[in-house]
């Protein structure tokens, strides 16, 4: 299964957060891991085409209070996702051996 | 975010579906985002989700088979018959006389304006109809665009073209009805509400009943030939796409007229063969589903 940079971070994400993985935790997430801001619309459109292709699943959450007593909508990780992202992270990791890249500007 | 901004923010995210309406806004007030922020985000959300639907090769070949041809020939059709319809009546209200009925000649004249005016109105109601429902029914998500679209496409696709030589010097009020008002009342009547209702039915109605769409396309077929020469007509001299032949007589709009442009009718049928070979489809699968239960069920 080929993913995009973007899906990566955002299976990253998923599976880090675990439980608590939803909409505003996981754009958290990436904002902080990259440094750049994430749009709703790139979280919501990415988190279907995900869905899509199997690699999470959603539910809608329970409202809370400080959401206006709106739902979440959750978002958890499957097997064939974890494979994936596996994959990916692997072949990032086989084509930066030997590269010396710095860690810090 | 403040009040207005919620206001405005909530009557943007209607375009959203039901779930995803909520979700949002439980996001935004969650993260308590500033409103030029929101608005961004979810006009951003919005514009994802209805560009969505064009990565799909439908709602690009409804554009290039159906919107840009038919809303083209709808266009100079409806004018046409519009304009002609205008004269029509107009002559026949001005020097109206009992014995247009009594004498055989005239009465074969008045009786074919009649039949020329109803079947290009049933045609234009007909064709529109059926482009609405295939509209609807090959890209269910873009239907409303492509719907807009068309209409466009109808009241534009005339601009910069008359099917006078050259209009009359002090515009009449009867010059004003038939060339500017009648064109834009069958277009809004006679075309854009039919392709509105056959949309709204493309996009929601599961299947067609086999015996009301094979007698409304045998109706729509034969007002279609009745009025192929005249669609022909409206592009020949509407748009002077090819210079009118008068044929081995000598004078034009005539039935000896050679018809290069022949094809144009078939062009307007096919949305309604579509919506045919849909109701024979989905009659052929209820009737396999139906013997396939009874034959469990013994």
């Amino acid at each position: 299964m080929q993913l995009g940079e973007f899906e990566y971070l955002m299976l990253t994400a998923v599976a880090r957060l675990g439980d608590d993985a939803y909409g505003v935790a996981i754009r958290q997430e990436i904002e902080d891991a990259t440094g750049r801001p994430c749009s709703l619309g790139a979280l919501y459109t990415t988190i279907d085409r995900l869905e899509l292709k199997g690699l999470i699943k959603t539910s809608m959450g329970d409202p809370t209070p400080q959401r206006g007593g709106r739902p979440k909508r959750m978002v958890r990780i499957t097997t064939k996702g974890t494979q994936a992202a596996s994959e990916f992270y692997n072949a990032v990791m086989r084509v930066s051996r030997g590269v010396a890249w710095s860690s810090t500007k | 975010m403040t009040r207005i901004g919620c206001w405005v923010v909530a009557h943007l995210t209607r375009l959203l579906n039901d779930d995803e309406r909520e979700v949002v806004r439980g996001d935004l007030a969650e993260c308590h985002t500033p409103t030029g922020r929101a608005l961004r985000e979810v006009i951003g959300l919005i514009a994802r989700r209805q560009l969505e639907p064009w990565c799909s090769w439908r709602p690009w070949f409804m554009l290039v088979a159906l919107v840009i041809p038919i809303g083209f020939l709808l266009s100079h059709a409806a004018r046409s018959w519009a304009i002609n319809a205008a004269s029509d009546v107009w002559i026949y209200s001005r020097f109206w006389d009992f014995s247009y009925l009594a004498v055989p000649g005239w009465r074969r004249d008045v009786i074919g304006a009649a039949v020329r005016m109803a079947s290009g109105c049933l045609a234009l109601i007909g064709w529109s109809w059926t482009c609405g429902f295939v509209l609807g029914r090959f890209s269910r998500q873009t239907v409303w665009l492509t719907v807009s679209m068309l209409t466009l496409v109808v009241f534009l696709g005339t601009l910069g073209t008359s099917t006078v030589g050259q209009p009359p010097e002090n515009s009449s009020l009867v010059y004003h009805v038939g060339f500017v008002v009648l064109p834009r009342f069958f277009r809004t009547f006679l075309v854009v509400l039919p392709l509105a209702c056959g949309a709204y039915r493309g996009s929601n109605v599961t299947s067609l009943s086999l015996g009301r769409t094979f007698l409304g396309v045998i109706v729509l077929a034969s007002a279609t030939l009745l009025v192929s020469q005249g669609l022909e007509r409206s592009l020949t001299f509407g748009r002077g796409v090819l210079p009118a032949d008068k044929g081995p007589d000598g004078i034009v709009v005539t039935a000896d007229d050679p018809r290069p442009l022949w094809f144009l009718s078939l062009v307007m049928m096919w949305p309604a063969a579509y919506a045919l070979t849909e109701a024979i489809g989905s009659r052929s699968a209820s009737s396999g589903a139906a013997g396939g239960a009874h034959s469990r069920s013994r």
